[in-house]
Formats: structure tokens, C-alpha cells, sequence
């Protein structure tokens, strides 16, 4: 880790708007070369935390119009063809990402619209509420007492995933919003956007209270110089942690009375696709078109991707030659994808490939189409069960399960799910308060699994209310809430023990 | 002892060990280019053989156009990977279609297998009883990450054979033709394992208590009685593939296996002291005998670690002979852990082999350290991620393959799991004119930092209480 070698780029330390770029060590990753360098975190890991919480008192002081300003300055500044900083990342995220190149681009252009005054209001009203983040909101008890809650921010470190710019921009977008004050632990598959936000922050919002309560940097995630230091109650109150198990497992051993942790967990998604689909030719290619859509955005990388198809086709000859002829539209659908959506994969799995290859060639049980040239595959059931190595499927590989019945499909759906990709639209209101018992926290419509909206529930939790701290101000009257010490006077209890 | 090239291609491909007139030595000086030419032809013969009886390397040859081998990189795009022996459905076995499986393993098989009768088949030790009964094979079954087992047709020769191999390279000093004694070694057998079982490397019990005692039960020493279920070790592979999938609350338990549970729950409880009484046997019965004694590093460092713990130390007689290896395979022994096993036998040398699973036998360490290969099996170095074998000179590292002239009861050609390295070169200062795997050799998936939660052999114990404890937690 300690090697000066020349690296790719640097990873600079963004701390609450000073760009430090001194104590510089290089990071290796999977294949061991160093891909960049950054400074030494234990070095400034002191610096990282607000020396007293009272320091948030600023954030009280900006109102949300000013914060909407902010933003919507930001996101003009965020223009993939002007902005240096984000160039920068783009390069960098050439040599960190799986990605090729014209997918990591587009991933930049979906930066400005995020930060748009009509998207932060939108997700600010519905997902905490504007009344909460702004002011104290009344309510009367049925027991008289008057309330007032308001949504206090807290803070908060989050260590977001690194496949592709959107996490980044979502996670300050909600910080900002919930007056958070906020410690970004860059990924090392993007290690750039996050800071190439901060620095664009910086530059729109000099000495902002906004930019004075961010920080970006990066460490090797298990560091224990770095994180036995900073993920403690008295500097962080939250951890949000994206992605991996590995990166999850490592902030537990943290967690504690007083430092809570939001998990956006590694998940799978699933499609279900009803007997509609084949009714006629054009319905077919529509649908085909879709699953396409849902397995090959951003190549199977995320979440929310299709991976194994449940379709009601039934099992009979008839039923399998519809399953079978689906997978090799979807198929043809898949490779005809544009480059800036979908590409064979850079970084083919390879133990997948060759379950694949061994499918092949067990052509009783799976019919393949595609997959020779490492391109993507679909790879279809001759029979109601998924492939045994279907947690794989990833590489734009997925794998068509036909089914008999309805009450099969719940089994496309386990403890590890997200999306559920659906067609038609009557299965899935047929589906919609069974499969969230199973697992299932997102039905979409088919073909739009991999478009996700900021303003609604993540992972069956609302992240944005999470972060913040939930304040309540109670008024009690006397004369209309019965106080407690006029209770034991008025029953005149018998104090004295007995006997 | 007649020169070698006067014996034909046929005697070399179906009985090498008389080829090289059962002398370890003759295998390991028979001339590059001499072998290289045996081996190019018989490999020709073998894949005309196979192409005929092994439907799926048929339906493999046939899609890539293939229809001779030439040359040795000839055979690269043919050879299987893992996923081959396990690539039928695993719901075949939780519904006990035990005919679907026969059709499966049919076509991976020289041998006819479709007259198999699995009527009322219960289980896959079962299924794998009426294959033995029912036809010449002897199938291994080994566990792996997908919720299937690997299931490879060996044949009942090709076990045989395995054994009398082992006898030549454990007895035999290379530079010297074998004497009788050494053919004909006298030896008790220390197995630290479960005594027997279908499963994987424990069905190589019954081999060596066949091959080395002649099937005399007074000179097999198993660590412990009874034997590990095939079907407790699927039970375990299904666990950690729902685990991954996030289904553990739906897995199910097959009635037959749960019915068991008390017995498996005594088998486990039986443990601690079948460990002091195999102690006890050890030094008192066989103290100062000369034994053979097989299993991984990590299982022979434990047994030695519990012996010196119960003061028995130096136990075996000089020249018994010990074969140890399996690579580390992620479990983290302390470096001194030769020495351990080394006080602990006593012996003279320890003996060190390499190979997997497919492959007939073997390849023993030379005295400095080098893998040398067998003469029927061709190695290739492979380009890890694309699998085109890289040049047969030089030094090259990339994935290990080999094609396995010895194997006729299914196809020879097998990429691993392993980076290795060989110097084509190299003249080995041994005076082995062999090719050589070099000394380190190291999984994959352990160099990617994957966690690889395959069950090997050495974790039969671990895995075993594993299952049980899992049933202990059950309402059955």
C-alpha cells in the first residue's frame, strides 16, 4: 500500500472545502498494480469529524430556498462537457470500473437533472416532508398534549457503491436535504465522482454552510487506523453502507448504542413475465424488448438487473417451445442494445461461462443462446427450476424458468430481493401483497427495472427519513394533561408497609 | 527388460504400468520425444475412442468441428471444466429422479449405462450401490459451491490400477528397478478419516484397505468407525447454496435423512473418543510398525498436534511411508507445521503428491521439490482468464490442464482450478527426464481473495458436524 509508484490519478481529500492532495500513498486493487493514490488518511482522519456537533447550527440558519439554489447551481455546474472535475473522474473511472467507456459518460449526464429544483423538491416533500425539514409541525394529542416534531439532520458517514455516478450524486442530494453534516468514504470502483461533486459544490457555494459540511475521501475500506477512530458515537451518529457484504460485515463491528447503521444491502432482482407475452407476434417482441432492457442496462452490474425470468408459459411442448423462443428473442434484443446502455462485458465472469458452456452441452435440462463469444446469454429451463448457479448470473447472462401456475412464482423471490420486473400490469396487481411477504421490496413494470426514481422508498426503507433525527417539543398543560403528581395525590395511596 | 519402443501405443495407453514394467523408475526416464510420440498417438486413439462412447465430448467435438487431434493443443478446446461433473439439475436428486440422473451420467461415461435399473432408488448412496452392482463403474462424488456434488464415473479398474500406481511411487527408489519386497510391500493402513463412506476421497478407504492389506480388516486403522453419508454432504452443499440465494428458511430436508438424525447426532457425539482410543491403538498396538498413512496436510497436522499433546511422538517405523499434499486450500496452518508431523511419525520421509480429482493418479514430489508427471498424462499451461494454452517452452505460469490418457471410463481432458508453474526446459537436477509441475501451486479463487467454501476432503469431519448441527437445530 506504501509503494510510491507512479499511479494513474490522484484521489484528493475534499475537507469541508479545502482540496488536500499531500501525503500521498498508493492503492493497489484486484490484479495488484496501483491504480491511484491519495493521502494518508491516519494522517488526517482527526480532521475528518465536526469538532462539536453544535457546529451544525449553520445548516439552521439556511433556508430550504437557499438550499434549493444550491443545488440547482450545482447541478448546471455539473455539465459533463464543461466540468473539469468531472472529466477527471470519467478518466479515472476508466482505469477503476468495470464499465467501458460510453456507459461510465452517459452516467455523468444523469448528474444535472438529480439536482433540478422541481426533483430536490419533489423528493424533499415526499420522502421527509418539507414542514418537517424546515420548522417544528404541530399536533394535538387525544390526551391533550401539544406536539411539535421536526427533522433535525444528523451525522452521518455513507460508504456508497461505485457502479456508476448516480449513487454518489444521491447520496449528497439526500444529505443536503436532511441538513446533514457528511463524510463520504469513496468507493475504489468510482473513486472520483463523489469528490468531483464536492469540488463543484465548492466552487458554486464557496464557504457555504453546505460545503463546510461535506467531506470526501478515500481508504481502504477495514482500515483500522482510519476507522477505529472516526466510527464512533462522538463523531458519527449514522453509517450508510451500500453494496457488498465484505463492506457491510466490516461497519458492524462499529455499531453501537448511539451509532446506528442504514443498510442498503447487496440484493437481487427477479421478472416475472405472465401468458399474455405470447399472444400475439408484436406483444411477444414487446416483451422480449423489455427483459432485455431489465437483464442488460449498465451489463447486469447493479441491483435491480434482471437475472433469473419466471414465465408462465407452462411446461408442456407447447409451453417450452414459447420459453425457448423468448429467450432467443430477448437474446437477440440483449446484443442489439445500444453501447451507451449495454455491452458484452469487459470483465466476463469466467466460472460462469463455463457453467454456461457445461449447460450447453446438457441440452435434456437447458437450451442456450448466445454466450460463445462471452457476449451475454440467455440460458432457458427446459423445466420449472432455475439454474443451481443462478447467484452468478451476472455478465448479461439470465436464465428463463418456465413455470405451470401462478403460486410458482413466489419463488422467484427470497430474503435477498429488490426488484420485481412484472408483465403484464394485471399480474402484477394480482402478485403486489403477496411477493412483499416473500422478500420483494420493488414491483416495477417489465423494461423498467434499471429506471429508478430518487423520490420513493429504497430497499423497503426510506433512507432520507432514517437519516435524520426525528425531534419531538412536547407542551403539557396541567390544567388539560393530568400530571403525574397530581395523580398520586389524588389516590392517596397507603404508603405504610403492611403488618 | 525390453526397450520401451518396441511395446506398442495400445499397451501404453491401456496398461502403462507394464509398458514401464511396474518400475517407477522407467516412467520418469523414457525420453521427451519418445514419450511425446507415444503420448501424440495415443491421444489420437483415445479421443477416436471417446468421440464414439462419451455422448457429450461427441456433442462438444462435433459443434466445434472437431474430428481428430493432431497435435497436443489439439485437445485444449475439448477439455472439461469442473462444472461437466455436476452439471445435471440438482432437483433431480430432491425428487429422487434417479433414472434422469443414470441418463445424465450416461453421457459423460464410456460405458452403457441405460440398462441401470433405479426402481425404488432412495438415496444417492443408493443410486451410487446399484451403479457399482449394475456396471464397471466405481463413481467419486465430491461437494462443491452450487448445491450439487460433482459426480466423476470412475471405473472399478481404474481403482485398481490407482492403487498399485500409489504402491510403485510410495515403495519405489527412483534410479533403482523395483525389488519384489517393494512390490509386494507388508503394511498396516492409518486412515484419519471416517472408516468408509461413498463420498469423495473417503471411498478410497475400501481402495487402499483392497490395494495394501489385501482387504484385512486387523491391518486397517480407520480414525473413525462408521462412515459419512453421500446425502448428509448434498444436504450441506444445498445449505450453502440457499444460504447464498437467501432461501435457508425454505430449504428442505429430505424425510429418509431427517428420520436419521439421532444416529448422525451419536455419530458426532462418538467422536472425542474414538480420538483417545485411535491414540491408544497407535501406541500400543502399532508402535514401531511400518504403516502407510495418507491424508492433507491440515488433517495430518491435526492428528500429529493431538498426538504430541498426548505425549505420543516418533510412533511409526522408519520406512513406513506417508503421503500428504492437497495445497493449503485457505486453511492457515502455523509455519512449523512440518516439523509437528514430522515428530509426531517419526519416519523417514514424507511424500508429497499433486493432482485432482479427474485424473487417474498422483504426480510425487522429487527430492527437490517438483510435481514430475506421470507419463500418460499430458500437462498444458493455460492462459488463466481466455483458456489457450500457452507455449511448451520456457518457464510458464497460468492455469494447470491435463489430458489423461489412463482415463477410459470417462473423458481425460480437465482444466483446473490451479495456477501452476512448469520450466519445459527444465532438466530436472533429480535426474527425473519427466516434465515438472513447480513446487508452488496455488488455487484461483485463494489468490483472488474469493472465499472458496468448497468441501474438500480435508473438511469431511468439520463438514460432517456441520450438517448435523444444522439438523440438531431442526424440528424434524
Amino acid at each position: 500500500m506504501t509503494r510510491a509508484v507512479s499511479a494513474a490519478y490522484t484521489v484528493p481529500l475534499f475537507l469541508r472545502g479545502e482540496v488536500i492532495a499531500d501525503d500521498l500513498v498508493s492503492f493497489g486493487t484486484r490484479d495488484g498494480a496501483a491504480r491511484f493514490q491519495a493521502p494518508d488518511m491516519a494522517k488526517y482522519v482527526e480532521r475528518l469529524p465536526l469538532k462539536s456537533p453544535g457546529e451544525m447550527a449553520d445548516l439552521y440558519d439556511v433556508s430550504f430556498d437557499e438550499i434549493l439554489d444550491v443545488l440547482e447551481a450545482l447541478g448546471e455546474a455539473l455539465d459533463f462537457d464543461s466540468n473539469t472535475h468531472l472529466q477527471e473522474a470519467y478518466e479515472a473511472s476508466l482505469v477503476a470500473n468495470v464499465l467501458p467507456a460510453e456507459m461510465m459518460r452517459n452516467s455523468y449526464h444523469v448528474l444535472r437533472p438529480i439536482f433540478s429544483r422541481q426533483n430536490v423538491l419533489e423528493v424533499a416533500d415526499t420522502q421527509v416532508g418539507l414542514d418537517y425539514l424546515n420548522g417544528w409541525v404541530p399536533q394535538q394529542l387525544s390526551d391533550g398534549r401539544q406536539l411539535r416534531v421536526r427533522a433535525f439532520g444528523s451525522r452521518v458517514l455513507h460508504i456508497p457503491a461505485g457502479n456508476g455516478g448516480l449513487v454518489s450524486a444521491v447520496t449528497i442530494l439526500r444529505s443536503v436535504i436532511a441538513r446533514c453534516d457528511t463524510i463520504i468514504k469513496a468507493p475504489s470502483n468510482d473513486p472520483l465522482t463523489a469528490i468531483a461533486i464536492a469540488r463543484t459544490l465548492a466552487d458554486v457555494a464557496p464557504n457555504h454552510p453546505i460545503t463546510k459540511h461535506l467531506a470526501v475521501g478515500y481508504w481502504k475500506g477495514g482500515d483500522l487506523a482510519v476507522e477505529e477512530v472516526l466510527y464512533r458515537p462522538q463523531h458519527i451518529e449514522k453509517i450508510v453502507a451500500w453494496g457488498g457484504l465484505a463492506s457491510v460485515k466490516h461497519v458492524t463491528r462499529y455499531i453501537q448504542p448511539g451509532l446506528e447503521l442504514i443498510a442498503l444491502d447487496p440484493k437481487r432482482s427477479a421478472t416475472i413475465i405472465g401468458a399474455e407475452a405470447f399472444a400475439d407476434e408484436a406483444t411477444l417482441r414487446d416483451v422480449a424488448q423489455r427483459a432485455a432492457i431489465d437483464i442488460g442496462v449498465a451489463n447486469q452490474e447493479g441491483c435491480a438487473n434482471a437475472r433469473v425470468i419466471y414465465v408462465l408459459s407452462g411446461t408442456d411442448d407447447p409451453g417450452l417451445a414459447n420459453a425457448n423462443k423468448l429467450g432467443q428473442m430477448i437474446y437477440r434484443e440483449l446484443i442489439a442494445l445500444p453501447p451507451f446502455i449495454s455491452t458484452p462485458p469487459l470483465y466476463p465472469d469466467r466460472d460462469l461461462f463455463e457453467h454456461l458452456e457445461t449447460s450447453r452441452m446438457t441440452d435434456d435440462f437447458y437450451r442456450v443462446f448466445g454466450g460463445e463469444q462471452r457476449e451475454g446469454a440467455i440460458v432457458v429451463s427446459q423445466f420449472d427450476e432455475p439454474v443451481d448457479y443462478s447467484p452468478m448470473l451476472s455478465s448479461r447472462v439470465a436464465n428463463i424458468v418456465p413455470v405451470d401456475t401462478i403460486d410458482q412464482v413466489t419463488r422467484a423471490v427470497n430474503a435477498y430481493s429488490q426488484t420485481i420486473g412484472i408483465y403484464p400490469e394485471s399480474l402484477k396487481r394480482q402478485l403486489r401483497d403477496i411477493l412483499p411477504l416473500f422478500g420483494a421490496q420493488r414491483l416495477t413494470s417489465l423494461g423498467y427495472a434499471c429506471s429508478v426514481a430518487v423520490a420513493m422508498p429504497q430497499d423497503a426503507i426510506e433512507p432520507i427519513r432514517r437519516m435524520c433525527k426525528w425531534i419531538v417539543d412536547e407542551e403539557c398543560d396541567p390544567g388539560v394533561v393530568v400530571p403525574l403528581w397530581r395523580l398520586s395525590q389524588r389516590r392517596d395511596p397507603d404508603l405504610t408497609p403492611a403488618g | 527388460m525390453s526397450a520401451p519402443t518396441t511395446k506398442s501405443v495400445t499397451q501404453f495407453m491401456d496398461d502403462p504400468i507394464n509398458f514401464f514394467g511396474q518400475s517407477y523408475t522407467q516412467m520418469h526416464t523414457i525420453a521427451r520425444a519418445e514419450l511425446e510420440e507415444l503420448q501424440r498417438e495415443a491421444i489420437g486413439i483415445r479421443f477416436q475412442q471417446h468421440h464414439q462412447s462419451i455422448e457429450m465430448l461427441r456433442k462438444l467435438a462435433d459443434r466445434l468441428g472437431i474430428t481428430e487431434l493432431g497435435q497436443f493443443n489439439d485437445v485444449v478446446p475439448l477439455m472439461f471444466s469442473h462444472t461437466a461433473f455436476k452439471s445435471y439439475p440438482s432437483a433431480l436428486i430432491d425428487k429422487k429422479r434417479f433414472d434422469l440422473m443414470t441418463k445424465w451420467l450416461d453421457k459423460l461415461t464410456s460405458y452403457d449405462l441405460l440398462s441401470v435399473d433405479t426402481q425404488g432408488c432412495n438415496s444417492i448412496d443408493d443410486w451410487i450401490d446399484r451403479l457399482d452392482e449394475q456396471t464397471p463403474l466405481q463413481v467419486i462424488t465430491s461437494s462443491g459451491t452450487t448445491g450439487t456434488l460433482s459426480i466423476l464415473p470412475k471405473d472399478k479398474r481404474g481403482a485398481v490400477e490407482g492403487m498399485v500406481l500409489w504402491k510403485i511411487c510410495l515403495f519405489q527408489t527412483f534410479g533403482q528397478e523395483p525389488t519384489d519386497n517393494e512390490l509386494n510391500p507388508s503394511v498396516d493402513v492409518i486412515w484419519p478419516n471416517f472408516a468408509s463412506g461413498k463420498l469423495g476421497h473417503l471411498r478410497i478407504a475400501d481402495m487402499i484397505k483392497n490395494g495394501f492389506t489385501g482387504g484385512d480388516e486387523s491391518k486397517f486403522h480407520p480414525l473413525y468407525s462408521g462412515s459419512v453419508e453421500t446425502d448428509l454432504m448434498f444436504l450441506v452443499s444445498k445449505m450453502r447454496a440457499a444460504a447464498s440465494r437467501g432461501e435457508l428458511d425454505r430449504l428442505e430436508i429430505d424425510p429418509a435423512l431427517a428420520a436419521r438424525k439421532d444416529e448422525f447426532i451419536a455419530v458426532q457425539l462418538r467422536q472425542p473418543q474414538e480420538l483417545d482410543a485411535f491414540f491408544v491403538e497407535i501406541t500400543e498396538k502399532l508402535r514401531g510398525k511400518r504403516v502407510f498413512m495418507i491424508g492433507t496436510y491440515h488433517l495430518m497436522y491435526d492428528i500429529a498436534k493431538a498426538g504430541l499433546e498426548r505425549g505420543v511422538k516418533n510412533v511409526f517405523a522408519k520406512d513406513s511411508a506417508i503421503l500428504t499434499g492437497g495445497g493449503m486450500k485457505g486453511v492457515a496452518l502455523p509455519a512449523d507445521f512440518m516439523d509437528v508431523i514430522t515428530e509426531f511419525l517419526g519416519v523417514d520421509k514424507i511424500q508429497v503428491g499433486y493432482g485432482f480429482s479427474e485424473s487417474s493418479t498422483f504426480h510425487w514430489a522429487c527430492e527437490e521439490g517438483r510435481y514430475h508427471v506421470m507419463p500418460w498424462v499430458i500437462p498444458f499451461i493455460l492462459d488463466p482468464d481466455t483458456s489457450e494454452p500457452l507455449p511448451r517452452t520456457g518457464r510458464q505460469t497460468g492455469r494447470a490442464a491435463v489430458y489423461d490418457i489412463l482415463l477410459r471410463a470417462h473423458w481425460g481432458g480437465v482444466i483446473s482450478g490451479d495456477e501452476v508453474t512448469i520450466d519445459w526446459d527444465l532438466q530436472c537436477p533429480c535426474g527425473r527426464a519427466s516434465v515438472a509441475f513447480e513446487r508452488d501451486i496455488i488455487r484461483y479463487s485463494e489468490k483472488q481473495g474469493v472465499e472458496d467454501d468448497r468441501i474438500t476432503c480435508a473438511a469431511t469431519q468439520e463438514v460432517h458436524n456441520e450438517a448435523i448441527d444444522f439438523m440438531k437445530g431442526l424440528d424434524l
